[in-house]
């Protein structure tokens, strides 16, 4: 299994391709082709009624109590696009989505510039290389809920361990989490911390696909590292980087955990990104048809961001 | 540098491709300093992994130990709560989905990587529309649906949810890997009169335990760290998997870290033992396990 052939598969997935081309017809023998298109569907089958049901079918149902004023028991009414102008008029929107954006961009490029740093250094020949490789990854294995425990722990309170330091480095009273700016930025740092493994792993694997003797050529006609880095690195990484930010984005954006754990999304609502408000509003404030407004919002925005993402990768399909 | 040095290089990257790749990337020079910035990064970086684990080993509060490690912590967690039930609770729902994980996306993942035709693409399309959508947009519906069946605060319904989660990304895992495995060898086996079926369970799934492997890491990570999923749908104490069950006991003891951190390390221990143990097949194998959500 490659980086390269689940990235292939995104890719096609998005075009509409499949793996197979554009519909041309199977090159199986005629002889095999009901049986064996037969036994392929029975292949499929399972995966397929699990995709609807548990994927598929809530998202339409989601999409019907969204334009009701039901709760979670009873629903309501049709109340047509009322839901959708009330979250667009709500000021607490528009902050949640300015933090969303925040929130996934720090995310998106902070772990991929980390993560990229750490798998160039970790390509090179390093004594016990392979450990630091398991170490680096331990951020991403281990549950949000342990992580987010721990980073409360170092944080949360002035008589926390970090705060502590602020001060005797004479940084005076820092409140990582009871600043509203510094709340964001403390949360988009752990989002960094979790995500930077993935990035690393990605990264890695375009990496050593690369041909080892492109960079000899490149250094016997007189590049600098810095020149063989973004003339031959970079453009043969290039795709695998598109997918690895297009995937990040939709985990950034659908990040519930990191948010909720670590700041509950606090203090006043700074650190409230669109699916923390969405829950909020279903689970704590019992208004289901708002909530599913924002989360529909929310989908819309993410499918958009990915296709003009895809696009540009189609642009560097090149390899 | 003269041309004279390229026909050098070529030969030495026939005789000895590792020692070459060392001569690009680092030469010695270079080594000592990447050495001593990887290894301040990752001291960085497991702080917080690491505070975990010596919170849990210092001495209970109001203990008279003074050791300066002691597994008080453990022993009273063990007695003063149900985390227990808790590992008991999210061993269960992540065995069994990892199990039906691998066994519904083995054969899907086949026809993903074999078959080509138009279903095909639609079925592709289907996989990553699902694999976009957000989470939270799903589990109100189902949270509607499964209150009408009795589905809620039951370990059956997360495990449902959680199964229905791993789908895509265990499908392309096990399709990226069956995408290794050369086409001949089935079509020997079908020349020998074996069926389709036939020829994917002896000779394309025996080849396959790297893939397999990596697929049940993947959806055993999905299953055992989620918190959402959890959090909606599991109500009481005796159903609680461990994530909610560690917030929850956070909640109450928020001062007491030993005892937290005691549950934090029993729950991140079976994530981290696996992973150390297995990832051979995620550093070789591939990078589709990290298309796990985060």
């Amino acid at each position: 299994m490659s980086t390269n052939s689940v990235v292939n598969r995104l890719q096609r997935a998005k075009a509409g391709v499949g793996v197979g081309g554009s519909g041309s017809a199977s090159p199986r023998k005629k002889g095999r082709f009901s049986a064996r298109t037969w036994t392929l569907i029975a292949f499929a089958l399972p995966s397929l009624i699990l995709l609807l049901l548990i994927n598929l079918y809530p998202v339409i149902y989601a999409g019907i109590q969204s334009v009701r004023n039901g709760d979670l028991i009873d629903a309501g009414n049709f109340v047509g696009f009322a839901n959708y102008a009330k979250i667009l008029s709500d000021p607490a929107f528009w902050a949640a989505a300015q933090f969303t954006v925040i929130f996934t961009v720090t995310g998106v490029f902070g772990s991929w510039l980390i993560g990229l740093a750490l798998a160039l250094l970790l390509r090179t020949r390093i004594p016990g290389g392979g450990v630091f490789k398991v170490l680096l990854l331990l951020p991403w294995v281990v549950p949000v809920v342990v992580s987010a425990t721990s980073w409360n722990w170092l944080v949360a309170t002035p008589q926390s361990p970090l705060p502590m330091l602020a001060q005797a480095l004479g940084l005076g009273n820092v409140l990582f989490l009871a600043n509203p700016v510094l709340a964001q930025v403390t949360v988009c740092v752990f989002k960094v911390w979790i995500s930077f493994p993935f990035m690393m792993m990605m990264m890695s694997s375009a990496l050593a696909s690369v041909d080892v003797n492109v960079y000899e050529a490149a250094k016997v006609d007189g590049a600098s590292s810095w020149q063989s880095f973004s003339h031959i690195t970079m453009p043969l990484i290039a795709r695998t980087t598109y997918v690895s930010w297009i995937l990040m984005t939709i985990f950034c954006v659908n990040d519930f955990p990191t948010i909720f754990l670590l700041t509950g999304g606090g203090p006043v609502n700074s650190t409230t990104s669109l699916v923390v408000l969405a829950y909020r509003t279903v689970f704590q404030n019992f208004q289901t048809g708002p909530g599913v407004a924002i989360a529909f919002v929310m989908t819309l925005v993410l499918v958009v961001i990915s296709v003009a993402l895809y696009r540009q990768i189609r642009k560097v399909n090149i390899e | 540098m003269t041309t004279a040095v390229a026909p050098h290089g070529l030969t030495t990257v026939a005789s000895t491709p590792a020692g070459k790749r060392a001569d690009i990337y680092t030469g010695l020079r270079g080594r000592w300093w990447r050495f001593l910035v990887i290894l301040v990064v990752t001291a960085v970086v497991l702080v917080p992994i690491a505070s975990v684990v010596f919170l849990s080993l210092q001495p209970a509060l109001g203990s008279t130990s003074t050791a300066p490690i002691t597994l008080e912590n453990f022993a009273n967690v063990f007695s003063q709560t149900s985390v227990g039930t808790w590992m008991a609770n999210s061993l269960a729902v992540t065995v069994i989905t990892v199990l039906i994980a691998v066994i519904v996306a083995a054969p899907a993942g086949y026809v993903l990587s074999r078959a080509r035709n138009r279903l095909v693409s639609g079925y592709s399309l289907v996989l990553f529309i699902v694999q976009s959508l957000p989470v939270v947009t799903a589990v109100i519906p189902l949270f509607i649906l499964f209150a009408a069946i009795g589905l809620v605060d039951n370990l059956v319904g997360v495990t449902i949810i959680y199964v229905g989660s791993t789908m895509s990304v265990a499908i392309w895992m096990m399709a990226a890997y069956y995408d290794s495995i050369p086409i001949a060898l089935e079509e020997a086996a079908w020349m020998d009169g074996c069926s389709v079926l036939g020829g994917f369970v002896r000779v394309v799934l025996r080849n396959s335990l790297p893939g397999i492997l990596s697929t049940a890491i993947f959806a055993f990570l999905l299953a055992w760290n989620d918190y959402l999923i959890a959090v909606v749908f599991l109500r009481s104490d005796p159903n609680y998997t461990l994530p909610v069950g560690l917030e929850t006991f956070f909640q109450q003891n928020a001062t007491n870290w030993g005892l937290v951190m005691a549950v934090a390390v029993v729950m991140m221990l079976p994530p981290v033992l696996l992973f150390s143990v297995l990832n051979r097949y995620f550093s070789v194998g591939g990078i589709g396990g990290s298309l796990a959500g985060r």
